[in-house]
């Protein structure tokens, strides 16, 4: 093909037509335009973009419609991460039993009558449930009843209701790691909400103990002694 | 392509303000020399509307030494008028390639023609108006 092309190049009616044509080209760009065509190929731009601003951009509907999106995500997103912020071993459970407390009516449970801190005996008595201990801040508080039932996944829950304020305390197993079987202990007390109800909750020897009043934390932190602190 | 500049006014005219209708519904194709696809096709629209010249089979000389110079005599209005008498596609294959602004494939693409056909339209083109020059200018022609 270079060949060919190469001795087309060299040939006298080769350049006898490249002398042709270029005469042409130029006697047709010579062609007269009309005048009223000829101002449309002036120097400026025929078709001057609308200047790209924010506002415009913001107005777009899917430009809108995506802002949107992100920022609901975002919101979602950060929600998300504030609740595993106060998350601890067993705060889904917790969460879960404010559920329940809410729930509940004194109907349900066996009547009771004595002091929090004596049923301990009961639970393991009659129910073989060890370590289900009531705290000493609740412990001297008289109780209205009590109950051992079995959650979803058959941990046995021990749920007791105060006559103090209708609070109702919960004792379940804590959260264990699921490899080794070794309990996720965590210090002090930790607060939980749900649906208007506030749970305060600590663990002792593999055994969390929540206790539960449809209010604010400020109103279980008010029994809870600053000894033991968060 | 049309050899009437009022006509051709015209179609231009009417290209642009289809082409400013699509882009103002943001319909504008994608593809590249579609507008001077359109005024091509609106160009062939315009002359089928008018008389149809008779076919004839016109001379061809071939192409003279001194053809640059016998062009340079031409009135380009002349030009225009012959080769808007050149039946189409020949007519678009001379007219895009001595505007001398497309490249081989661009006309190819433009007027929808095959390499060879392209090739067939210019060399025969350059022979007829070569033959039209001749008749133009006998003394010339004769040296």
């Amino acid at each position: 093909m270079r060949a060919v092309v190469a001795r087309a190049d060299d040939s006298d009616e080769f350049r006898k037509q490249q002398n042709f044509d270029r005469a042409v080209a130029e006697i047709v760009h010579l062609i007269p335009i009309p005048p009223e065509t000829a101002e449309w190929f002036s120097e400026k731009d025929l078709n001057v973009g609308s200047k790209w601003t924010w506002r415009k951009m913001a107005r777009n509907p899917a430009v809108l419609a995506i802002s949107i999106a992100v920022v609901v995500i975002a919101g979602v997103s950060v929600f998300q991460v504030l609740s595993r912020l106060n998350d601890f071993p067993g705060s889904a459970t917790a969460r879960k039993l404010l559920t329940v407390a809410a729930s509940t009516r004194p109907v349900m449970l066996d009547p009771v009558s004595t002091e929090a801190g004596t049923l301990s005996d009961l639970f393991f008595m009659k129910h073989g449930l060890e370590h289900y201990d009531v705290p000493a801040e609740f412990g001297d508080f008289r109780t209205i009843g009590c109950r051992v039932f079995e959650d979803e996944e058959s941990r046995r829950i021990a749920q007791i209701w105060l006559a103090e304020k209708r609070i109702q305390l919960f004792l379940f197993p804590a959260e264990r790691n699921p490899k080794t079987g070794a309990v996720l202990w965590f210090p002090g007390w930790r607060y939980v909400h749900q649906e208007g109800w506030a749970g305060a909750v600590t663990e002792r020897s593999g055994v969390c103990f929540m206790a539960a009043l449809r209010g604010s934390e400020k109103d279980l932190a008010l029994y809870i002694s600053n000894t033991t602190g968060q | 392509m049309l050899g009437d500049s009022a006509k051709a006014q015209e179609v231009f005219q009417t290209t642009l303000r289809e082409a400013a209708l699509r882009a103002a519904q943001g319909e504008l194709p994608r593809e590249p020399f579609w507008l001077f696809r359109d005024a091509r096709w609106r160009c062939l629209e315009t002359v089928k509307e008018d008389l149809q010249p008779e076919a004839l089979k016109l001379d061809e000389h071939d192409v003279a030494p001194h053809a640059a110079s016998q062009i340079e005599k031409l009135d380009p209005a002349q030009l225009a008028v012959w080769i808007s008498g050149a039946p189409d596609p020949q007519r678009t294959a001379l007219a895009l390639f001595y505007l001398d602004e497309f490249d081989y494939q661009e006309i190819l693409d433009l007027a929808e023609l095959k390499l060879n056909e392209l090739s067939r339209f210019l060399a025969q083109g350059r022979q007829q108006l070569q033959a039209w020059l001749n008749a133009k200018q006998p003394q010339q022609g004769k040296v």
